[in-house]
């Protein structure tokens, strides 16, 4: 359960020349992250971030170090899209609410 | 870091409370989701807001109602979120090794894109999934 995963041996050939993947521990994958944007915000850039944490998982496992780090870059970009627009969601809703309430109770004065 | 921490447990906290208080279905104030408004279509997170509502009132079968994703994924949210907070206070750098298995995200994405469609179906056993 705990500690880094144990790094698996690469299913054939070597690791590519200069690179050490084993040793590295493996790139955040966002995977928790995306699925509270998909349970919580807007969807579309919760499910780009469960499918780059797929590629992260196994490109990583597969002794791909570099290209485990590009999908984290690209999930982690996404997730975070979907984040802030989410939020970007609640605050205009809330502030349109506010603006609206203000404005009723300005025209109530008038009356 | 740290209080970017505390900002996010005053925000959860009052989200909470919000939560607790008022009903989405009741209060308008709460904000529709895009999908839902302009599709007519319930996306996997549709009905969250009152599931979560229904979640903090104790109701677990009103809320599977609202969403049944949501209610099932609870269980491993809140195992990571007590991970996280061992590990921040043990100060070590722990990772739950399920998220790191190749099939991990492949098959949450299958269940999130099966829920997607199923629960979009109008016949009657996939009805009860929708929002």
């Amino acid at each position: 359960m705990e500690d880094q995963k144990p790094q698996e041996q690469a299913p054939f050939g070597q690791p590519p020349f200069g690179q050490q993947p084993f040793g590295n521990p493996a790139p955040k994958n966002w995977l928790v992250e995306s699925i509270l944007v998909t349970l919580f915000c807007c969807l579309p850039f919760g499910i780009a971030g469960i499918v780059n944490a797929a590629n992260v998982n196994s490109k990583y496992a597969a002794g791909d170090y570099a290209g485990a780090q590009a999908a984290s870059a690209a999930a982690g970009k996404w997730t975070k899209i979907g984040f802030f627009i989410g939020i970007g969601v609640y605050v205009l809703y809330i502030l349109f609410f506010v603006v609206l309430g203000l404005g009723g109770a300005m025209m109530g004065n008038y009356r | 870091m740290k209080l970017l921490y505390i900002l996010g447990s005053i925000l959860l906290l009052s989200l909470v409370i919000i939560y607790y208080k008022f009903n989405p279905e009741v209060y308008n104030f709460f904000p529709e989701c895009p999908f839902h408004k302009y599709l007519h279509l319930d996306c996997p997170g549709c009905g969250s807001q009152r599931a979560v509502h229904a979640l903090l009132h104790l109701n677990l079968q009103k809320a599977m109602g609202y969403n049944l994703l949501l209610v099932l994924s609870l269980p491993i949210l809140i195992l990571q979120l007590f991970f996280k907070i061992y590990a921040y206070f043990t100060k070590r750098n722990l990772v739950l090794r399920f998220w790191y298995n190749p099939n991990t995200p492949k098959i949450i994405f299958v269940i999130v894109m099966i829920f997607w469609i199923a629960r979009n179906l109008p016949f009657i056993p996939f009805k009860y999934l929708a929002a």
